[in-house]
């Protein structure tokens, strides 16, 4: 058979890696911090989500919630358990840290993540209310959606699959919530809506990382990422501008 | 948690020179664990002169054959593939992990889906449990296998293929590509390239009615296949990869301490806080925190082990220990004196640290 060629160059020709016990050790630390920082935003979202269900108005907006959270602890296992390929300890790993902890509303963290967990910046903000979870819940159900567009082409090829199967059920999430958006905005509530879509807008947009390009290629090296941020982070501003404005809102300059 | 578990070794066969059949049975009631899906592997550990090393082989049985078996090629400079081929006996025990791995599709017995498979040397294991499993157990599916090899006596399984076909005629398609053997038709003659792969679609198979791919191989192979396979139109959806390399990546290789002036042995006495308790342990300096935890029972919090989750962070209060890899902490934590213990090597003679903090 063909010669071998080392999986530096394979990964970098579009080669894809299918168990952990031929991952290069720098691709494994990207890889597990990819899979770490998706399980911990999935549980801290969904711990955050799980105290907004009783706020819900009426029983169908609860339904809605208590599935989002169902359906975002369903997630964040699917891919621990590839964590647990790698040799995590995935029962320890998802006791171990209190889920429902958040920093307050004024906190100014950038894209910084806590001390504690991988979780993306954004989920270190407490909501207040159901109108806040809701708004929350669909720029950032709008910004997984496309994030996962593009980790379900990522070259380890048991996660992409994983994320295949959960980018549908994510994009779900934010449908709800732009059904909760257009119920909110028949609302006397409705004037409330833009300052929390103002207060969420920046520190979604910052879950898409900065525009740090030797950062990129080097995961563009390992088939780990495709598009830019910036991109990515177009393609979400104009998907969610439309669903805001079709609730009377702005997006945020 | 994944855990090993002990094999009985029932038998073991040649099926080429160097490449063995382990057949292997759960032992102490591991049974249910050791329940496989077709396409699997079995990762197996082994102490080789006090160095444990770790390697996956795939699964070749069947689903429905009731058996566990691996096939076990010789790697040139392979410590674990030259033993299992020319040590190993029935009567020996393996340690294992359960069943991993995701290449397969799911089985429907009520399918008429037709499967290509592309199998390189002994990357046809894998292929060929999914190729058993799924001809016996979807009847109305097809499966096209392209299998290639250096020569006509390097092919794995030859006999066993040519009984499949035989069983499953009509269902089951086989085409031998072989690198260095002539054969009458030019076009199985090679490797198997992209450019071979266009033209086996253009003329041998009907690439339109293929729903899925399966490739296990050597890298350059797969990449060929890949590309062709997605120029014929298939999605990565569609396409399965599998992909052993030769070349195992093992442990980091810890850099040479220097030897300092005030630091007399290579040991260090750690006092290691953990749940309100403190244990002092004696260990060496070339031992990270975290095993030393472990291996002194104590309970110590981890999971990636690779410097990347943070879940073994602990806090350095005295002494210094050295981190070799950090993927997790930020450079504030580390000024505060965070590490994380499975990355961390003590430098001092003492060291304190503490997993509440």
């Amino acid at each position: 058979m063909a010669d071998d060629m080392n999986i530096e160059t394979y990964l970098a020709q579009g080669g894809v890696l299918s168990n952990p016990s031929n991952v290069p050790p720098r691709y494994r630390a990207e890889l597990m911090k990819m899979m770490a920082t998706f399980v911990d935003s999935e549980l801290a979202g969904a711990a955050g989500f799980a105290d907004i269900i009783n706020k819900g108005p009426g029983i169908k907006a609860r339904i809605a919630a208590a599935k989002i959270v169902l359906e975002k602890s369903d997630s964040a296992e699917k891919v621990l358990r590839i964590m647990g390929d790698f040799g995590a300890d995935t029962e320890r790993y998802a006791d171990h840290h209190p889920w429902t902890a958040r920093l307050e509303r004024d906190a100014d963290i950038g894209q910084t993540r806590s001390k504690h967990d991988m979780r993306l910046a954004v989920f270190n903000y407490p909501l207040e209310g159901w109108a806040d979870a809701v708004v929350m819940n669909l720029l950032m159900g709008s910004a997984v959606t496309v994030q996962l567009q593009e980790l379900s082409h990522v070259s380890y090829q048991p996660l992409a699959e994983a994320f295949r199967a959960i980018q549908p059920i994510e994009a779900h999430h934010a449908e709800l919530a732009a059904e909760g958006l257009m119920v909110l905005a028949e609302t006397p509530e409705a004037g409330a809506l833009q300052a929390l879509a103002d207060y969420w807008w920046p520190r979604v947009a910052a879950s898409f990382g900065s525009g740090s390009s030797h950062k990129f290629e080097v995961l563009k090296a390992m088939g780990l990422r495709h598009t830019p941020n910036a991109e990515l982070k177009a393609r979400w501003e104009n998907t969610v501008t439309a669903v805001l404005d079709k609730a009377g809102l702005k997006p945020t300059a | 948690m994944a855990r090993f578990h002990d094999l009985e070794v029932t038998d073991v066969r040649k099926t080429i020179r160097d490449a063995v059949v382990v057949t292997l049975k759960p032992a102490g009631g591991a049974t249910e664990e050791f329940d496989f899906t077709q396409g699997q592997y079995l990762t197996f550990r082994r102490d080789f002169d006090g160095e444990e090393l770790r390697r996956s082989y795939s699964i070749c049985a069947g689903r429905d054959e009731g058996i566990l078996q691996v096939g076990i090629k010789r790697v040139d400079g392979g410590a674990f593939s030259t033993w299992a081929n020319t040590e190993l006996k029935a009567g020996d025990t393996l340690q294992a992990m359960p069943p991993m791995g995701s290449f397969f599709t799911p089985i429907n017995s009520a399918a008429e889906t037709h499967y290509l498979g592309f199998a390189g040397g002994s990357g046809i294991t894998p292929v060929l449990s999914i190729l058993k499993t799924t001809l016996a157990a979807e009847p109305g599916s097809s499966f096209t296998l392209v299998y290639a090899n250096k020569g006509v006596n390097t092919i794995m399984f030859r006999e066993e293929l040519e009984d499949l076909k035989n069983l499953y005629m009509g269902r089951f398609n086989m085409i031998h590509v072989l690198e260095s053997d002539a054969q009458e038709i030019d076009l199985f003659t090679g490797l198997v390239t992209e450019e071979k792969c266009a033209q086996l679609f253009a003329h041998w198979i009907d690439i339109q009615s293929v729903d899925t791919a399966f490739i296990c191989g050597p890298e350059p192979m797969m990449l060929g296949i890949a590309s062709a396979l997605r120029t014929a139109g298939l999605s990565d959806g569609q396409i399965k990869f599998e992909l052993f390399a030769s070349a195992q990546p093992g442990r980091a290789k810890r850099k040479a301490t220097a030897v300092d002036a005030g630091t007399s042995a290579n040991q260090t006495k750690a006092a290691i806080t953990l749940d309100g308790a403190t244990q002092t342990i004696e260990m060496g300096k070339d031992m990270t925190l975290l095993d030393a935890a472990l291996e002194n029972a104590m309970d110590a919090p981890y999971a990636c082990k690779a410097g990347v989750c943070s879940t073994c962070r602990c806090k350095v209060l005295a002494g210094e220990v050295e981190m070799v890899a950090n993927h997790a902490l930020e450079d504030y934590e580390v000024e505060k004196g965070y590490v994380l213990s499975c990355q961390a090597y003590p430098v001092t003679d003492n060291v304190v640290v503490d997993y509440d903090q």
